[in-house]
């Protein structure tokens, strides 16, 4: 399987621009929708904006110049798009996020124990409280397994920054689920 | 004590990924972390095969729109005809031809209205006295009109005789 880099630069030099183009989405699209769903959780906001993602990777990657790596990059930009859909979801009231909690907990509370049952409704709630940037950093951190630093260049923060949104996205999680 | 430990938690944050993860296990419940995961990895049937060419189509759809947009002849109205300019020559229009008619529609006033004034004030509405001063403010007027009239006729006078003389100047002081 050839590596991004050399995906790119063969995109780059309009060698079949469409098959390396594909053959990166192929690469990396699962990773780029989960990011994004858990974040705004609804797959139909997760597949519109997976789309706008990956249209503004093709629109620019012609300029990429391979100065970070290329997950970084499209991480970035599938976060920074992300805020931009919940902002302006704030704005027109049309979020999504309550009913498909509702559903979450629907689905759960047939399957488990009642008390790990409620463990799981009240996490997923306390992590759907969270600023978006501390969200995306526990998961970034805790399921991907990303080193703080490319944590840090796709949210945009220091490496100290990107640790201490860790710190506290787990502090107020366990918190919330200890009043429960 | 408490905050001890978590001064060492906030310490040892970033030496590994094992250790992150571990911290928030304790915390957290590590099975209803994972389950929290798997109720957000999860999508439709099939979505990530179809998700390629959906995209791909997208993609074709816009840059044939750009092209479009692009191949679009774009005619651009004369300066005089932009809304803007367009604003200011009807204002100016409505300038001359508004002025225009209220300058005429004066004009045309003043000279209707001056003798109908005049005609709508007759002899018997006026006093003696106040024709009197009339006449008397205005003799010189009439001293100056016979004089007029007497010189004209003078230049004929010397082809005249006496008698014809006192007639004219009968006729005048009448």
């Amino acid at each position: 399987m050839a590596s991004d880099q050399e995906l790119i630069i063969q995109f780059q030099e309009s060698i079949n621009r469409e098959a390396n183009f594909t053959a990166l989405l192929k690469k990396h699209q699962q990773k780029v929708y989960y990011q994004i769903k858990r974040m705004v959780t609804d797959h139909a906001d997760a597949d519109d904006i997976a789309q706008l993602v990956w249209i503004k990777i093709w629109d620019k990657l012609d300029g990429f110049k391979m100065e970070s790596e290329f997950t970084t990059w499209l991480f970035r930009i599938a976060y920074n798009e992300t805020l931009n859909y919940l902002q302006k979801q704030k704005k027109q009231g049309t979020s999504h996020s309550n009913g498909d909690l509702l559903d979450y907990e629907n689905a759960t509370a047939s399957s488990d124990s009642p008390k790990s049952t409620e463990i799981q409704i009240g996490l997923d709630r306390a992590i759907s409280q969270l600023p978006e940037k501390q969200k995306v950093v526990f998961m970034l951190r805790y399921y991907e397994g990303y080193d703080y630093e490319k944590i840090a260049s796709i949210v945009g923060t220091t490496i100290g920054g990107a640790k201490a949104n860790y710190h506290q996205a787990v502090k107020k999680v366990e918190s919330f689920i200890k009043q429960l | 004590m408490e905050k001890d430990t978590e001064l060492n938690h906030q310490d040892n944050i970033g030496n590994s990924l094992v250790q992150d993860r571990a911290w928030a296990d304790s915390l957290l419940n590590k099975q209803s972390l994972s389950q929290f995961n798997l109720s957000k990895t999860n999508a439709p049937f099939n979505y990530f095969e179809s998700f390629p060419d959906q995209l791909m189509s997208r993609i074709e759809a816009e840059k044939r729109q750009k092209m479009k947009k692009k191949n679009a002849k774009i005619f651009f109205l004369p300066s005089f005809m932009q809304p803007l300019n367009r604003l200011a020559i009807a204002a100016a229009c409505i300038i001359v031809v508004g002025g225009s008619f209220i300058f005429l529609n004066n004009s045309v006033s003043k000279k209707t209205q001056a003798p109908i004034v005049a005609n709508d004030i007759s002899l018997q509405e006026l006093s003696s006295e106040e024709i009197e001063s009339y006449v008397d403010a205005n003799e010189w007027i009439a001293e100056i009109d016979v004089q007029a009239q007497m010189q004209k006729e003078n230049l004929r006078l010397s082809s005249l005789d006496e008698k014809q003389i006192e007639e004219i100047k009968k006729i005048i002081t009448q």
